[in-house]
């Protein structure tokens, strides 16, 4: 705990219940809510994932709040310019812990396309103003992707995964 | 009809250097240079003649600063180029937002740039950048921003006032598709300003464009304008082979315009989601991406990504469509014009939404000049204006096809006509394939590194909000001197403030839903 701060996101509690937190755990990881938060073209891609398809609901992360305080998960899909850097702190610190970062596509990792030599206005990596807890790559990437991201992020919440992976055979 | 009006031009505006150009190699008919004295003359002239500015930009030839004025008309096509020098350190120049009310947004683009300073312009505060730039971002050589400047610039501050209060719509909210951040000042549940600031997604793609080749370029149109990713592409790839004189395959040419049209529908459709989604119907959104979803994978079988396509070259396609590209396409027509029909009856004739949309929002027909805004948004005033028809450029003058028009240009014309626009973008695709030739898709020996002629050249096409145009100048080196975008959606944008004024805060978010913004394309 810091010290004037209620700072629970960066150090794990003095007391630990263990059965009961992973049961919340396991709660928390099968109901994350996302905040609405597009930023650009994987803003999309997004969409895509939550709409019929691809059906993000299946996981429990299906409700997308406007609102920064009803939400666990901010999935940060695009690019982070220097004006929009204060207000995406901002937001992330208006949710209330426990809280997770996804960055989704290039731009949110490093900066991607947008960081070359002489730029002035891109944030190269949104791990520069908040912690994340997943980074998902791909220009943008596929629903698909966003889906195995979530499930990266379940596994970190709950220590297990909810489906065996699909074995590399090359 | 194009020559008599230019000799009409040329006799009327005498003492300023007028020449005629070559169209088919420059994208435009008229070259006039003006002086600092006779600028306002010739732009008066051009409103008064009913002209919009289509475009103002300026380029940074080092010795002097060149600002460009591209003026077109509705009523015929007739692109006059305007050019105004000046001195490279304390730039002035005479403003021209008291006769367009869209120079406003150009001036202050202009000047937090290139620190151009507007003589008369009300309120040269920053519109795209933030205080946290101290040098001129497009400028050649690195320019300071002196301190003067910076507190000219960084002086908008929405005040409290007494019976009235400040919100800021955005840059985080649901409605605004993406970053745009509008002020508005309240009395109440009623607008009475709206202010947006702008560049929360500024990804500095004019800069890109100086630093990268012609051919490195290619990706970057499509993270522009992502949902119609493909019409971008196609107006920086038809640009540079105009510049460069060289001549496309007609399959690729058919090829293009089959994709475009996909493309159009798919954006229609993604747009048809957001708007009901912001008028509080969520169940339209989930038709219309499964619809899309259907294009996606007829689009991805060509260009091989699902949504940034980077499918044309300098000259041709990246690779052939296939007879299994053509079925998917047969069944999707089939399959869409059912829907629509679907459409109608869920979305069309529901109440609800008849009564959120119909008489708000009006933009009327004479004002539209003042902003030169274009697309599905003029259409709906009445005014059949549409680049495929007037500029046609793959193969649309190939294919014959109707334009849709509205009557009163409120939110249910605007409604209208994208889902009219929608079905004849079907015919189009029944009608490219039926015709389809066979042959190449490449144009035979084009140079891997391209280095275009000395020169400029302005390129329009009809993306799905609008005019797009690419203005290049070139160098002869092989990356592009300048290029400047002509977005639709920052012109559309303009009007918003004159149309959210004295209404509900729910009427403007219905009017902001229907113009369709894109983001990154606004913010380039």
């Amino acid at each position: 705990m810091g010290k004037g701060g209620f700072h629970l996101e960066t150090k794990d509690p003095i007391i630990k219940f263990a059965v009961v937190e992973k049961i919340l755990n396991l709660a928390r990881a099968n109901s994350l809510w996302p905040m609405t938060f597009g930023l650009a073209c994987c803003a999309i891609e997004m969409m895509s994932t939550a709409m019929a398809r691809f059906d993000i609901d299946r996981f429990g992360a299906g409700i997308f709040r406007a609102s920064p305080r009803q939400s666990d998960l901010m999935i940060v899909s695009g690019t982070v310019t220097k004006k929009m850097a204060p207000t995406l702190v901002t937001l992330y610190e208006q949710m209330p812990s426990p809280k997770w970062v996804i960055a989704m596509g290039n731009c949110a990792i490093s900066g991607g396309p947008f960081a070359f030599e002489g730029q002035y206005n891109v944030v190269e990596g949104v791990d520069l103003l908040v912690p994340v807890d997943v980074y998902i790559p791909g220009c943008p990437p596929r629903p698909e992707g966003l889906l195995e991201g979530l499930m990266k992020l379940e596994e970190k919440i709950t220590g297990t995964r909810r489906f065996p992976t699909v074995e590399q055979k090359w | 009809m194009v020559k008599k009006t230019l000799e009409d031009i040329k006799n009327t505006l005498k003492g300023v250097d007028a020449s005629e150009i070559s169209y088919a190699e420059r994208g435009y008919h008229l070259a006039i240079e003006a002086q600092k004295g006779s600028l306002i003359g010739v732009v008066e002239f051009f409103a008064d003649k009913g002209f919009y500015l289509a475009d103002l930009c300026c380029v940074d030839y080092a010795e002097y600063l060149e600002l460009v004025y591209l003026f077109n008309n509705f009523k015929e096509l007739c692109r006059v180029k305007v050019t105004l020098k000046v001195e490279p350190d304390k730039p002035v120049a005479p403003t021209i937002s008291h006769i367009y009310t869209m120079a406003h947004w150009y001036e202050r683009e202009i000047h937090e740039f290139f620190g151009v300073y507007f003589e008369g312009h009300q309120k040269l505060t920053y519109l795209f950048l933030h205080n946290g730039i101290d040098c001129y971002p497009l400028r050649k050589n690195r320019v300071p921003v002196t301190d003067d400047d910076k507190k000219l610039l960084d002086s908008f501050k929405p005040e409290e006032e007494e019976d009235a209060f400040f919100i800021n719509l955005g840059p985080q909210h649901p409605s605004t598709h993406g970053v745009l951040r509008v002020v508005l000042k309240m009395d109440g549940e009623y607008i009475l300003s709206a202010e947006p600031v702008l560049g929360y997604l500024h990804r500095m793609h004019e800069k890109m464009a100086e630093n990268r080749s012609y051919q490195q370029f290619l990706p970057n149109p499509a993270r522009m304008d992502y949902p119609g990713a493909l019409l971008f592409n196609l107006a920086h790839v038809a640009a540079v082979e105009k510049l460069c004189g060289i001549e496309v395959p007609e399959r690729a040419q058919y090829i293009r315009t089959i994709t475009c049209e996909l493309n159009r529908i798919s954006s229609h459709l993604l747009w048809i989601g957001a708007f009901l989604g912001d008028l509080g119907g969520l169940t339209p959104f989930l038709y219309a991406f499964d619809d899309r979803e259907n294009i996606l994978d007829i689009l991805e079988s060509a260009t091989g990504s699902r949504l940034t396509y980077c499918y044309f070259r300098f000259g041709g396609l990246y690779n052939d469509i296939d007879d299994t590209f053509i079925d998917m396409t047969k069944k999707f027509i089939k399959r869409m014009h059912e829907r629509l029909g679907m459409y109608e009856k869920l979305i069309t004739k529901n109440v609800i939404f008849i009564n959120r949309v119909r008489g708000i929002g009006i933009l009327e027909q004479s004002e539209v000049p003042k902003y030169g805004c274009s697309g599905p948004i003029i259409r709906s005033t009445g005014m059949p204006f549409d680049i495929r028809k007037v500029e046609p450029y793959a193969a649309y003058d190939k294919i014959d096809f109707e334009i849709p028009t509205g009557k009163t240009g409120d939110n249910m014309d605007r409604y209208m006509v994208r889902m009219k626009e929608m079905e004849i973008s079907l015919n189009i695709v029944e009608k490219a394939i039926e015709k389809l030739p066979s042959g190449p898709i490449n144009a035979e020996k084009v140079p891997k590194k391209l280095k275009p002629p000395k020169g400029d050249v302005y390129h329009a096409v009809e993306s799905t909000r609008g005019e797009t145009g690419v203005y290049i100048v070139s160098d002869e080196s092989d990356k592009p001197y300048r290029m400047r975008w002509r977005v639709p959606s920052f012109s559309n944008l303009m009007t918003f403030p004159a149309l959210a004024q004295r209404t509900l805060l729910a009427d403007a978010i219905a009017t902001m839903g229907s113009f369709d913004l894109v983001i990154p394309e606004i913010d380039r």
